[in-house]
C-alpha cells in the first residue's frame, strides 16, 4: 500500500446513482455537472501507487492500482462522463443517467483493478449497466438487441472467468499483469478471448453495431466510449507483444471499413467505424513496442472524444427528426447547421486531418508499425484510414445534411436542445485542442517516447491521402447512394441460426423420433421389456417371498430395541454418542485431506 | 447564420468550388516533388505523388469491393430478421 492521495473515482458515480432520483430542477442539473467534475478533479490529483488492497486468505484483491496508464484512461473516462452527462441533461427520466453512471463507475473499476477477480467483477458491472442503456430505448427492436447483447457478453464473461480460474489453478496468482507471449497456456487464451469479445474483434464483433444502433440516443454516446476502450486497456495491460493481435487488428480495421460501405443506418455505420478504429489500437498492442503502445493509449484517448462527438451529432439528428437512416434523411444543412459543423469536426478528427486529434494519435500507431518494419500492417492501416475519411468524414455528413435540396419529411423547426449543443461544442473543442497541442496528450502517456506528428512530409502525405480519397468519393458517389438494405454479418449465426435449429428439431429430429425410434421401440424393446417384467414377477413371488418370509416381524423387533438404546434419556450416553460421531468426522476429514494431497 | 450562408453561396457557385478543388489537388502533387524525405520507410516514400495515388485507389477499391461483396452475398431487405413468429410474442412493449 502506498501513501498518497487516492479516492476511487467510481465511488462518486455509484453514490451519484443513489442521490440523483431525489433531486429536481436546477439542483439536479447542477449536480449532473458537479459530480463528474469532482471525479475528474480526483483523477487528476491521484498520486501513482497501489491502494485499496484487500487480503482474503491467499488472495490479494487490489481495487486501486494507479499508474500512468490507468490514470490516462481514467482521465478520459471521467472527462467523457462529464460530456456525456451534459449531453443527456435534457432527459426527463433519470434512468438513462443512472445506468450511464453505473457504467462509467464500472469502467473506472476495471481501469484501477490490480487483479483479475476485481477486473471480472467490474467487467460484469459494465455489461449489466450498459444493457440497460439499450433496453431504455423501449421498443421491440431494442429489447431484442439488448437480449442478444446480454447473452453474447455473458458468454464472453464466462470465457474470461474460466480463464481466470484456470490461471489461478496453474499459477496461484491473480495479478493483472502482462503475459509472456512465448509460452501462453489455455488459460491465457481464454482470458484473451474474453477481452477480444469486448474489444469487438471479428468474428466476435457483431454485438456492437447491433446494440449501439438500437440503444437510446444518450446511451450510445456513452456506450461508444467505454466497453471497447476498457477492453483495449485490458489488452494493453495483459497482452503486449502477442503477434496474433497485429493480424487481428489490421483485419479489424479493414473489416469495419468494408461493412461501413454497406450500412444504411448512420449509427450502425459509426459502430462499424469503432471496430475499425479499435483495430488500430489492437494492432498497437500486438506490436508491443513503447511507441506502438503509446500510440494505442493516445489513440484510445482521442478516439473516445471524437467518436462520442460523432454519435452526439448523429444522435442530435435522431432526437430531432426521429430518423437515422441515410435513405430517409438529407437536406438538413439549412435546419441543423450547428450539428453539421460539430459532426464535421468529429469526422475530420477521426479521419486524421492535420490539426485534429486523430492526426496526432493514429499516426503514432502507424509510426509504430513502420518502426517495427511491418510494411503490410502500416499500409493496411493507411488504407483503412482512407476508408475512415470516406465514410465518417464524407458519407455521414453528405447523406444527412446535403444530398437532397430539402429533407424528405417535414423539416425540423429547431436545432437540437441547447445542452446537446453545449456538449458537442465542448467535445469539439477537445478534439481540436488535442490536434493543435499534442503535447498535452503526450504528457499523459505511460511511456517516454519522442514523437513529432507535424513534420512537413507527414502533413503532405496526409493531405494527399485525404484529398484524393475525397476525389474518389465524389467521382464514385453514384455507387454510394443509400439503399434501404442491411448487410449480413456474423450475428446471422445466432439470429437466424436459432430459428434454423428449431426447424431442424421440428423437421428432422421429430421425424427421426416418430418414425424410427418409436418403431424400434414398439417392435423390439416393448416385447423384450414384457418378457423381463414377467420373469421379475415370477422371481418375486416364488424366490424372494420364500426366503424373506418373516422379515417384517424381525425388523419391527430390531427397531424397537434400537429406539430403546438410542433414546435412553441418559445424558452420558448422548454425550458419548456425539463425541464418537465427531471423532469419526474429524478422522474421515484428516484421512480425506491426506488422500487428496 | 454564417454557416448556412456559406453553404448557400458554395452551392450557387459550384463551378468555382470545383475548379478550386481541382487546383488544390494538382498543387498538392506538384509541391510533393520538393518535399524532403526525412525518414523514408519503403519505396513508396520516394515516389512523388505516391500517397495521392494510394488514397484514390484505396477509396475506389473500398467502394467497389464492398459493393460487390454486398450485391453478391450480403445485402438483404431491411425486414430480413423480422421472423414470421414475431406475432406470437406480442404483449411485450
Amino acid at each position: 500500500m502506498s501513501s498518497g492521495f487516492f479516492i476511487h473515482p467510481s465511488i462518486f458515480f455509484f453514490a451519484g446513482m443513489a442521490v440523483l432520483p431525489f433531486l429536481k430542477g436546477i439542483q439536479r442539473n447542477v449536480f449532473l455537472v458537479i459530480l463528474p467534475l469532482i471525479a475528474l478533479a480526483t483523477v487528476v490529483n491521484i498520486d501513482p501507487g497501489q491502494y485499496a488492497s484487500l487480503k482474503i486468505t491467499t488472495l490479494e484483491l487490489i481495487m486501486g492500482r494507479a499508474d500512468k496508464m490507468s490514470l490516462m484512461f481514467a482521465h478520459v473516462f471521467t472527462l467523457m462522463a462529464l460530456l456525456g452527462t451534459i449531453y443527456g441533461m435534457h432527459l426527463k427520466d433519470n434512468w438513462q443517467i443512472i445506468a450511464a453512471w453505473g457504467y462509467v463507475g464500472s469502467a473506472l473499476g476495471c481501469v484501477f483493478a490490480g487483479d483479475y477477480l476485481t477486473l471480472f467483477l467490474f467487467w460484469e458491472g459494465l455489461m449489466v449497466t450498459s444493457v440497460c442503456l439499450v433496453f431504455l430505448r423501449k421498443n421491440r427492436a431494442s429489447l431484442r438487441a439488448g437480449y442478444r447483447y446480454f447473452l453474447v457478453h455473458t458468454a464472453g464473461g464466462l470465457a474470461l472467468l474460466a480463464g481466470i480460474f484456470l490461471l489461478y489453478y496453474h499459477t496461484g496468482s491473480l495479478a493483472f499483469g502482462p503475459f509472456e507471449p512465448n509460452n501462453a497456456s489455455w488459460a491465457v487464451y481464454l482470458i484473451m478471448a474474453g477481452f477480444l469479445l469486448n474489444a469487438a474483434v471479428p468474428p466476435l464483433h457483431a454485438w456492437l453495431p447491433d446494440a449501439y444502433g438500437s440503444a437510446t440516443v444518450v446511451g450510445s454516446v456513452f456506450m461508444c466510449a467505454y466497453t471497447t476502450k476498457t477492453a483495449v486497456y485490458a489488452l494493453a495491460r495483459a497482452f503486449p507483444g502477442f503477434e496474433i493481435l497485429i493480424v487481428l487488428g489490421v483485419i479489424m480495421a479493414l473489416y469495419g471499413v468494408v461493412y461501413a460501405v454497406l450500412e444504411n443506418d448512420a449509427r450502425r455505420l459509426l459502430s462499424y467505424h469503432i471496430i475499425s478504429q479499435v483495430g488500430y489500437m489492437v494492432t498497437g498492442v500486438g506490436i508491443g513496442t513503447a511507441m506502438s503502445l503509446s500510440g494505442t493509449c493516445a489513440h484510445a484517448y482521442a478516439h473516445i472524444l471524437y467518436k462520442a462527438l460523432l454519435f452526439m451529432g448523429v444522435g442530435a439528428v435522431l432526437e430531432v427528426t426521429g430518423k437515422s437512416k441515410f435513405s430517409e434523411l438529407g437536406g438538413l444543412w439549412r435546419y441543423m447547421p450547428y450539428s453539421l459543423v460539430f459532426t464535421l469536426i468529429g469526422g475530420l478528427s477521426i479521419s486524421a486531418f492535420p490539426g485534429f486529434s486523430g492526426f496526432v494519435s493514429k499516426s503514432m500507431v502507424i509510426a509504430g508499425a513502420w518502426q517495427s518494419h511491418l510494411i503490410w500492417a502500416a499500409l493496411g492501416l493507411t488504407l483503412a484510414s482512407a476508408g475512415t475519411f470516406l465514410h465518417t468524414g464524407l458519407k455521414v455528413p453528405y447523406f444527412i445534411w446535403f444530398w437532397k435540396e430539402r429533407p424528405p419529411f417535414d423539416p425540423p423547426k429547431k436545432e437540437a436542445p441547447l445542452n446537446m449543443q453545449i456538449a458537442m461544442g465542448l467535445t469539439a473543442f477537445f478534439c481540436i485542442f488535442i490536434g493543435v497541442r499534442p503535447q498535452a496528450l503526450y504528457s499523459m502517456l505511460p511511456f517516454n517516447v519522442e514523437y513529432h506528428p507535424y513534420t512537413l512530409y507527414h502533413v503532405m502525405e496526409s493531405w494527399q491521402i485525404l484529398l484524393f480519397t475525397m476525389l474518389g468519393f465524389f467521382l464514385l458517389i453514384k455507387k454510394l447512394t443509400p439503399e434501404p438494405l442491411i448487410g449480413l454479418d456474423v450475428d446471422w449465426f445466432y439470429r437466424k441460426g436459432g430459428g434454423l435449429f428449431l426447424k431442424f428439431c421440428k423437421g428432422v429430429l421429430a421425424k427421426v423420433e416418430n418414425g424410427l425410434i418409436m418403431n424400434i421401440h414398439q417392435t423390439f424393446f416393448l416385447p423384450l421389456m414384457k418378457i423381463i417384467a414377467s420373469f421379475c414377477s415370477w422371481n418375486d413371488q416364488k424366490v424372494v417371498d420364500g426366503i424373506v418370509d418373516g422379515t417384517a416381524s424381525s425388523t419391527l423387533t430390531l427397531s424397537s430395541r434400537l429406539a430403546n438404546a438410542l433414546q435412553s434419556g441418559l445424558l452420558y450416553r448422548y454425550l458419548a454418542a456425539m463425541l464418537t460421531v465427531l471423532a469419526a468426522i474429524i478422522g474421515a476429514t484428516l484421512w480425506l485431506t491426506q488422500w487428496i494431497k | 447564420m454564417i454557416i448556412v450562408k456559406l453553404i448557400e453561396w458554395a452551392r450557387k457557385n459550384m463551378f468555382f468550388v470545383k475548379a478550386l478543388s481541382y487546383t488544390i489537388l494538382v498543387l498538392l502533387v506538384v509541391t510533393d516533388l520538393f518535399v524532403p524525405r526525412e525518414h523514408p520507410h519503403f519505396i513508396g516514400d520516394f515516389i512523388p505523388g505516391f500517397w495521392a495515388v494510394f488514397g484514390f485507389t484505396s477509396c475506389a477499391m473500398i467502394i467497389v469491393v464492398s459493393k460487390w461483396l454486398g450485391k453478391k452475398f450480403l445485402f438483404r431487405p431491411e425486414n430480413y430478421y423480422e421472423d414470421e413468429n414475431s406475432e406470437e410474442t406480442n404483449g411485450y412493449v
